[in-house]
This record gives C-alpha cells, structure tokens and sequence, in this order.
C-alpha cells in the first residue's frame, strides 16, 4: 500500500504511520490506536478497522484472524450528552472529589 | 534477544516504563521490560491521566504527589512532548456545607507548602465561566494538570530504547525462581536471568506476587469515562471529573465500582457520569458523547503506594500504586536511586510493602 | 421505566423481519427497533430482481420483497420502534435503547441480533476525497434520494452487486467509464449481468486496479494501473465494492464471542445451529451471521426464530425440529449451489462454535 494513503479518515492517519507502530511492535488493532490514535474519532474504527488488519497482515504475516478485532465501545454511535443523562437519577457509583476527602475529628485525615 | 539481563522490570505500563526510563539514564545497559501484552493495553491507557495532587490525603501523601508533579515540566524536556499542562485544578462544591471540609484541607496543606485556595462562587465563575452558576465554590491549586497517557508512555519507551533498554511484548511471565543470588524469570517466550528484579504489574500485582509467594495487596477498582467529539477550547482548568484534552474532546468520569478484572462499561454509570458532566458544565449538553471507557485501577489494601525493596529479598523491588501517572516522575526517579545508590532523596520507608506484615 | 417484550429483533431489515414474522405469527409479543424511520433496511433500494427466494416467495424486485415482508407482518402484535437505535446495554443485562429524545431500557426475554453489513473502504492514495464513495452508497443516492451522484463514473469491482449498481447508473445517465477489476475474470455469477454490462459497450479492464485518484477539492482524475500501462481518466464518480463485513457492535457490548470465516465477511459472533450465539438469550440472523444472498438471509431469520418459539414454549420440540429441518434443507438449496464457499464456510463455523478466536472480550 502506497505510504501516503490515508487510513483512519477521521484522524487523518496515514499508512507510513501505522507502520511506524508496527516497527515498535504493535500487534493489534488496538496497540496502533493507542500510538497513533487512529481508530479514536467519531466514526470509532468503523470505517479503518478491516484497512488496519491489511496493513498489519502486510507488515506483519499475520493471517486476518490471527488479528483480533479492535475493542468496541458504547455508545454504539455517538449520542448527544443530554439525550445519555435522561433516566439517570441517582449517584452511586460516580463520586465528587469531595467525597473523598476524609476528616477526622473536623480535621483532614 | 539475550537472556541475561542486570534489571528485569515486569510489566510495561507507565509505572514500569518510568523506572525502566530513568534507571537507564543512570547506567546504559541491561534492562529489560516484559509485559504481559503491549505497553498501555491496561491501567495506563485507560485514564484521564490528570496530575493530581490536591484533595490527596493526608497531607504527606499530597507532598509525595507535589514532587512528583513537579518533576514533570522537567521531564518533558527530557523525553520530548507528553501533552502536559498544568492548567491548575478545580474542584467545584454544590453544597455550602462542604466549604468548611474545603477549609479545613487548604489548611492542612499550608502546613506542607501547598498552596489550596477556596474559591467563592464569583471566583469559580470568573475562573472558569462555563461551570454551573449553582456552583457553590471550589477548591483550586496551581499545581495540578494533566498529560496526554499514550503519549507519555510512547515518549518513555522510545527515550528508554534509545538508552538501550529491551522491551519484549506480548511476553507473560509464568514463573520467577531464585537461585544463586539470581532471578530466573520464565515468560511465554523464554527464560531471563537477572540481578534485580521490578515488580510493576499494576493491576495485576497480587498474582505477580504470589508467582514469588509474596502477598502484594492490590485490588482493582473499576472507573468508566466517557469522551466528547473535539470541541473548540472551553474548559481553562482541569476540573476534578472533568478536563479537555487538546485535540478538544472533554473526557468525563468519576466512577468506582468494585467489578475484578471486568472492563466492560455499563449505561448505568455512562448515564450517571453523562448527568454529572451536564451539572457541572451545562453547555456540555448539546456535545456528542463518541465513545466510553472503563479503566483498572490498582487500589492498594490501604489506598497509598507500595514502593521500595521487598523485605527478605535481596535485589528485589515492588512499585504498584494508584495514581501511577502523577506518581510515574518520582517513582522513576525514586526506585532508580534506591537501586543505584541504596538510598533514595525523598523517603519511601511509608510506603514499604512491610506496613502490610 | 423498563420496556418488557418477549423478542426484541435489532435490524427491521430483510432477517429482521424474516425472523419477526416467525416470532409474532405465533402469538409472541414483538419490539422491532430500527435506526431508519422505514422498515426494509437496505433491501428498500434494492430494484434488481431477485431470483432466488425461499419459498412462498417468487422472484421479485427487492423493494417489492420488503413490502411483502412488511405486510405480513400487519396483522400480528409487532410495536416498532423506528428511528430508535440500540446504544449499549445495562448492568442488568438489558438494552439500552434511543430515540435522540431519551433512552431507555428494554428487557426482552430474547434478542435477536440482525443489524447487517457494512461494506470495506478501498484505499488508494486520495480515496478520502468526494466523489469517492461504496457501490451500496451510489444505489441508495440513486433508488432511494433519486440523486444521480455524478456524470462520468469508474466501478472499482466486479462482483453481482457492483454489476447490479453499474447497470441503475447507466440506466439514470451516468456515463460508466469502465468497471475495473483486480483478478483475472469477472466475479459476477450472473452471467445475465455481466451480458447487460456488455451490450452497453461498458468496457471491463481486467487485472487492474487504481493507482492513484485525483482532484481539488473532489475527485477529477483517476490512474487505472494495468499490467503494463497506465490510464489516466477523467471522473467525477468513483463508486468502490471493497465487500461486506458483518456489523458486530451490538454482539460485543453483549458479551458474545467472535470467530473468524473469510468466506462469511470475516469476522462474526460464534454460533450453532439454532443461529444462537454463546450468550444464551441473543440470537442472530442475516448479514450478521455471515454475508450471504438475499434468499439465503430470509431463511437465516427464520431460524433463530423458530428457536425462540420453541424456547419460549410456544411450539413443541417436535415441531421446532421439522421446521428447523425444512429450514436448513433450504437454506442448503438456495446457499450451497450458488455459494458452496459460504455454505461450507458456515457448517465450518457452526462446528468451531465452542472454539471462539475471540472471547471474554472485557476481562483484561
């Protein structure tokens, strides 16, 4: 694959960097995301995932399934923040700093 | 790849890659890095990697975590961009009756030469004029910041190899024998003899422990994040819940939860930290949420750093904390003394795994 | 506010609603939930005929096939949910759906997973630009936008599908360049196809492929790399069939385990007979269980709906097991002789089903 061709549209991650984290011994889908951030924007590797696996099977040997597919996250697709905190009421396990500031007899621990 | 090695340092996340980074600034060669897969795939690449240090207790914990956060614009120029900022951290109260709490620790920091203000409600909006009018106040330190996690560790390991060090990835260690004076450590690839040995397995530190039949107290704490699309530059400081990143995405998360080895993320507390991000910053509301992401946490028993020599065994050392990257600067820089020198500039003897005995 | 519903399908398209009518034809209480505000899914573009049917069905148009598919479904206890999508799932284990508006938990006592394919980018230096876009992209302009996509365009692939969207350009007046085609021969099955391409004078360049596209701000100007030559054309369109691959998302975040068949699309969620992954309560159909024809994905949703009736006690084992029967022999007719590989790629990877190449996906 020609060095320059873009990759990951939404990071503009281009192939000669990919190769570049696999030339530090990336593996996977997810070690080059991780150096290179390719996979991280709004579409979420949906569009470079079975590119990535290419360019590793070139660099690499690795046959497809020996690459394991990248982590997939939610949301699914992306959601507006708002619409996320509707039927969302309570706070039980997501804490203020605050919080954890502990006194002991009206004095910081 | 060779098999004898003068330091082993297993596990490759931004603890073991700190130590590994500074220990080769101090002699070229002999040190290799094992991990179990590849260097960030655990804690360390999953974090909103703020350099913390205020709201730490107690207050010799918070100057443990100042010096470390000190160290950092330095080793930025060691090692090249990491993305660090020390924008200044807040952290916003709702509630009046937490001012007195915030009081009393800006109180106890003075003491230590950590300067906290508590900030009225005027002060917080004229500083950050995008948090809630609710706000009640907030506490606020110069000093705190964040970095960018992946390129922290990028930039150590590619300064590391530069100096020499080996990494071998992918690698999980099975087995660690000592005989003579020497570890015999035996991974998924082959067996590796060394003199010193680091224990920087994070998350995964009580089994790495128990692979020598030492009990190393780590649990795992779970905390799940979520991430805006990039907006334009907004947020001035890093918020305690809360902080943009330079390409303009807003990560958001302050969750714990007890779930072992399971990073799965879950509505119920993407839409908890989803409420609470609308709260503190209600222009948030409109912003697209892309992707969410849980984290390990490695929780010692007693929630402080474990760090130094491993008591009745020679040449053998433990780092395995929480806030591994406020911490990564000093224990580095602390752990390579300890090694070279047998002695370290700012005392560690709190934090030996002995306390656990 | 939790939604309860006995089968929650994922996907109103052609398995979805296969696999609806098998569930809701027999009393149970259905949710349909489908990003679009029309059901049908991608089949609703489709304007080629398509031959090879399950019965009851005689060849037909493929919008004609979803509004067949669609009106059977009228008179049982079917509630869908349109423009909603599925966006990750609960500690309880139950879905979390959106309307944009709110969302919301649904708790269905089976789900049945038909959520598609996507199809594969092609990469070629410049292939972000505009005016680059897949074969499915150009039919859904062209049948359901009725927006002619460009004047002088280049098919990059020779697949039945490719052939079908090169054959609706042509009909709206694109001028099709050429249709270019890396391996030796045309991929096409249907020689029909191949025959209509032919007597439009489009011309075929075989062992081909692109070098290069080009363009200021758009695509202008492509390289087509043969053997010995380059050929450089002017063009405003560049349509690509890079394939398709399952869409797996909604397996992952249930926790289901994935298996590798080439022949399927690559990657796809462990499952047995039954079309039931690993994780006891989802179930599968359609593209999602491996890229196949249209035909063959009917019956793929016909079967895991079977397989809820029968769990959920609504027919008998006995009957569950004739239909299933009827069930596999067709889908052995309508999938083996026109893909032996896919058929084959699929007993192969119901027989690995306890072996998964990726499972566990959360434990780190």
């Amino acid at each position: 694959m020609d060095k320059t061709t873009i990759i990951c549209r939404c990071e503009e991650i281009n192939c000669e960097e990919i190769e570049e984290a696999i030339g530090h011994d990336a593996r996977t889908f997810d070690d080059i995301k991780r150096l290179t951030r390719c996979g991280m924007g709004p579409c979420q590797a949906k569009i470079c995932i079975s590119l990535v696996a290419d360019v590793i099977h070139e660099q690499t040997g690795s046959h497809l399934h020996e690459i394991p597919l990248p982590r997939m996250r939610m949301p699914i697709s992306p959601i507006k923040l708002e619409t996320l905190a509707t039927n969302s009421t309570t706070f039980s396990s997501v804490k203020s700093v605050m919080d954890e500031v502990e006194l002991e007899e009206g004095k910081v621990r | 790849m060779e098999s004898s090695y003068e330091t082993v340092v297993i596990g490759g996340g931004v603890v073991g890659n700190s130590i590994a980074y500074h220990l080769s600034e101090r002699y070229q060669e002999g040190i290799l890095v094992l991990d179990k897969k590849y260097p960030m795939t655990g804690t360390s690449g999953s974090t909103q990697a703020w350099v913390w240090v205020h709201n730490k207790t107690p207050s010799w914990y918070a100057e443990f975590s100042m010096y470390s956060a000190e160290l950092y614009p330095y080793l930025s120029k060691k090692i090249g961009d990491v993305e660090y900022k020390r924008t200044g951290g807040l952290s916003p109260f709702f509630a009046e009756k937490d001012r007195e709490k915030a009081k009393q620790l800006a109180d106890s920091y003075r003491k230590i030469g950590i300067k906290i203000k508590v900030l009225s409600r005027e002060e917080v909006l004229e500083k950050e004029p995008s948090i809630n009018p609710n706000v009640a106040g907030a506490t606020y330190s110069s000093i705190d910041g964040n970095v960018n996690p992946f390129r922290l560790i990028d930039m150590y390991m590619r300064a590391a190899k530069k100096n020499g060090v080996q990494y071998s990835t992918y690698n999980k260690v099975t087995s660690i024998e000592k005989q003579n004076g020497t570890f015999m450590v035996t991974s998924d690839k082959k067996t590796y003899v060394c003199k010193n040995l680091i224990l920087a397995g994070g998350t995964w530190s009580r089994e790495l422990g128990n692979l020598l039949g030492i009990d190393i107290p780590v649990n795992q704490l779970r905390g799940q994040i979520i991430v805006t699309e990039p907006l334009k530059p907004f947020l001035n400081y890093t918020i305690s819940g809360l902080r943009q990143a330079i390409n303009g995405e807003v990560l958001i998360g302050y969750s714990m939860e007890k779930a072992g080895f399971d990073r799965s993320t879950t509505l119920d507390v993407i839409q908890e930290t989803a409420n609470m991000a609308v709260h503190y910053v209600p222009s948030l509301r409109k912003a697209k949420i892309v992707r969410a992401f849980s984290g390990i946490r490695a929780m010692p028993e007693d929630g402080f750093p474990i760090l130094g020599k491993v008591p009745g065994h020679e040449n053998l050392y433990v780092a395995a904390t929480h806030s591994g990257v406020t911490l990564s600067p000093l224990i580095g820089t602390l752990l390579t003394e300890l090694i070279l020198d047998g002695e370290t500039s700012v005392p560690i003897d709190r934090y030996s795994l002995s306390r656990f005995a | 506010m939790v939604m309860e519903t006995d089968v929650l399908i994922i996907g109103a398209g052609p398995a979805g609603l296969a696999a609806a009518y098998e569930t809701a034809s027999r009393g149970l209480d259905v949710t349909i939930v489908d990003e679009s505000i029309s059901k049908g899914g991608q089949l609703c573009q489709q304007t080629q005929i398509l031959r090879t049917l399950p019965s009851p069905f005689l060849a037909m148009r493929g919008y004609e096939l979803a509004n067949t598919l669609i009106n059977q479904l009228d008179e049982f206890s079917v509630r869908y949910l349109l423009g909603h999508r599925m966006i990750g799932t609960y500690k309880d284990g139950s879905i979390g759906i959106t309307d944009e508006t709110n969302v919301f938990p649904v708790n269905p006592k089976k789900i049945i997973v038909a959520t598609g394919a996507a199809e594969k980018a092609v990469p070629f230096p410049k292939w972000t630009l505009p005016g680059v876009i897949t074969v499915g992209a150009a039919q859904t302009l062209v049948n359901r936008d009725f927006v002619t996509p460009g004047k002088n365009a280049v098919i990059i692939g020779s697949s039945d599908f490719a052939m079908d969207v090169a054959i609706q350009l042509s009909d709206v007046g694109v001028n099709i360049i050429g249709i270019v085609e890396s391996l030796p021969k045309i991929l096409a099955r249907d020689a029909e196809k191949t025959e209509h391409i032919m007597q439009r004078s489009i011309p075929l360049y075989l062992r081909s492929s692109i070098k290069e596209a080009r363009g200021n701000g758009e695509v202008e100007e492509i390289d087509i790399q043969f053997p010995d030559r380059i050929m450089t054309e002017k063009v405003d369109l560049v349509c690509v069939d890079g394939g398709r691959t399952p869409i797996l998302d909604a397996f992952y975040q249930l926790g289901c385990s994935f298996g590798f068949q080439e022949e399927l699309g690559g990657w796809l969620p462990q499952y047995n007979e039954f079309l039931q992954t690993d994780c006891k309560d989802v179930f599968l159909a359609g593209n999602a269980a491996g890229i196949s024809s249209q035909g063959a994905l009917l019956i793929t949703g016909r079967i895991p709906g079977v397989r809820v009736c029968e769990e959920l006690n609504i027919i008998s084992k006995q009957e569950a097991e004739h239909e299933r029967a009827s069930h596999w022999k067709e889908l052995e007719n309508l999938e083996a002789k026109l893909f032996p590989e896919k058929w084959e790629a699929r007993l192969n990877h119901i027989k690995n089903y306890a072996n998964p190449l990726l499972k566990d996906q959360f434990i780190s």
